[in-house]
């Protein structure tokens, strides 16, 4: 093995461990923020892990019904979602592993996790797993061609798929300004807020059997099971916060590895994402919850705002 | 800067309107418009100190105190007294509405470049944006029951119309501007007044039934 692939496979390492310990402070700091707009006093900002430690120190308990795809549903969740963060620039403005893909390959990475969760979820035969896979499955087909669609828009303001490429240049050039890049952000946003099942798509505070979306999906699991699957959770909307602010915001992003440099762009990088995480917070605090049959209507508002945020690049 | 800012700004225009067609609640709605009010309000200050043209500080507050303020807050009022919050359904449904307001902004844009200033730069994405404001606010008009967004619809073309004026042109007479915005407030003040009518008769604000008016 070349010493490149070591450093990379190094840099991967640290970059997912990296995103897999700060994931949960993420969690508890948006839920106590938002007790503190409901003038509660919110859980402990540690309370994350001290949960993920709780469930990690059980015992796995499982159906008689459920087979091997049951087992493997929240590895293979967990798997992709840390697969999926060495493929995203972080500190650094390049991924660690960005020679193997870009765009294409973080979306379908995120699919296959899913997939994974959705058939897991309906393997026990309950009807609230079935019910939750059915749920996420209809949103994300509306949700990921928005992804897509948003992220080749601001991949079109450098003109390569490669997320590490294409933030490296950003940081050159310095944000595009054009009008494209406000409406994809935009898009992107409600996307964020759908996929990681925030409040007016689905709330993550509660068991009601109308409602939940993702829970439904992780309602058999108890124990490590579960645990993997919230871990992944939180590691998933880091991941996608990130994402957004490092596209459209290429700010203080580290070109190297100096350790100064890195300090920089490890305040700017948790700056910037305490920001969204607020705006995140503001949106879960204002609004109320759609039916299921209004999701849609908010997804295709963001699949719009991606497709002209595309086309107007081209005009 | 002075570009990036105004780009930005009627950006966040577009994007607004595009969430107020999205839009059921009545009262999102009315924030949307003020929200896309002030960012109007925005670009004359940015105009106006960039070109330090003074009279544009006075459009710029005008436009704020009046439609991003006083304006939202009355139809709010006028919404509470009624006690109906939603569009209960659109002649269309919002993704059909989405997709035809793409087309429009994609016609708005291409327009655009036909004007000598909308070839290039600042210009093209001023116009643009203002264009594609003005037809989805007149798509809006003809593809809403409720009278307040149609009267929404309605700020939303002249929002459009004071864009390209203000953003392109070198600015309309402040006695123009001033005779415009108490236009504008006196149009609503009539339309909020002609929405409590229509309520109080029909118990309804669906100006369909308006043509059961005859006989």
């Amino acid at each position: 093995m070349s010493v490149e692939a070591l450093l990379a496979l190094v840099a991967a390492l640290l970059q997912a461990g990296g995103m897999l310990a700060a994931a949960p402070l993420l969690r508890t700091g948006i839920k106590k923020m938002k007790a503190r707009l409901q003038n509660r006093q919110g859980p402990p900002l540690l309370q994350g892990y001290y949960d993920l430690a709780k469930l990690l120190g059980k015992e796995s308990v499982q159906s008689e019904t459920a087979s091997w795809v049951y087992a493997a549903g929240p590895r293979a969740y967990f798997a992709t979602v840390v697969a999926a963060t060495t493929l995203v620039p972080v500190l650094v403005a390049a991924a660690p592993l960005e020679a193997t893909g870009g765009i294409l390959l973080l979306v379908g990475t995120l699919a296959l996790g899913r997939f994974a969760l959705a058939t897991a979820a309906l393997d026990t035969g309950s009807p609230f797993g079935g019910m939750g896979s059915s749920r996420d499955m209809t949103i994300a087909a509306l949700a990921e061609p928005a992804l897509m669609l948003g992220l080749f828009a601001s991949a079109l303001s450098v003109g390569t798929m490669n997320l590490g490429v294409l933030v490296r240049d950003l940081v050159q050039q310095g944000p595009s300004w054009h009008p494209s890049d406000l409406l994809a952000f935009a898009g992107l946003f409600i996307i964020v807020i759908a996929e990681t099942g925030r409040i007016p798509v689905d709330n993550p505070a509660t068991h009601l059997e109308l409602t939940m979306i993702h829970e439904a999906m992780a309602l058999e699991y108890a124990g490590p099971d579960l645990a993997l699957v919230e871990w992944a959770s939180a590691v998933k909307e880091l991941l996608y916060l990130t994402l957004l602010v490092n596209l459209f915001l290429p700010v203080g992003i580290a070109t190297g590895f100096a350790p100064g440099a890195l300090l920089v762009a490890l305040g700017a990088w948790a700056g910037k994402v305490f920001l969204l995480a607020v705006a995140v917070t503001l949106v879960e605090s204002t609004n109320a919850k759609l039916r299921l049959f209004r999701v849609p209507e908010l997804v295709s508002v963001s699949l719009g705002l991606a497709f002209l945020a595309l086309a107007i690049r081209f005009l | 800067m002075t570009a990036n800012v105004l780009i930005l700004c009627a950006a966040g225009m577009l994007v607004t309107a595009y969430l107020m067609v999205g839009q059921k609640a009545l009262f999102t709605t009315i924030r949307l418009y003020g929200l896309q009010s002030f960012l109007l309000g925005l670009v004359a200050a940015t105009i106006a100190i960039a070109e330090s043209r003074h009279e544009l500080f006075i459009t710029a507050a005008l436009t704020v105190v009046l439609k991003a303020i006083l304006i939202p807050w009355f139809l709010m009022r006028t919404v509470d007294r009624i006690g109906i919050h939603r569009e209960v359904e659109p002649f269309l449904n919002v993704p059909a509405s989405l997709l035809i307001c793409l087309g429009l902004t994609v016609v708005g844009y291409r327009v655009s470049t036909a004007f000598q200033e909308g070839a290039r730069g600042v210009g093209h994405h001023l116009i643009g944006v203002a264009l594609s404001l003005l037809l989805i606010g007149l798509f809006m008009m003809v593809s809403r029951k409720k009278a307040i967004t149609q009267i929404l619809a309605l700020l939303t073309v002249e929002n459009a119309v004071f864009l390209v004026a203000v953003g392109v042109t070198s600015g309309m007479p402040l006695i123009v501007e001033l005779g415009i915005s108490f236009d504008v407030i006196l149009a609503v003040l009539v339309l909020g007044v002609l929405v409590q009518r229509i309520v109080g008769r029909f118990e309804s604000m669906d100006i369909s039934r308006l043509s059961k008016l005859k006989g």
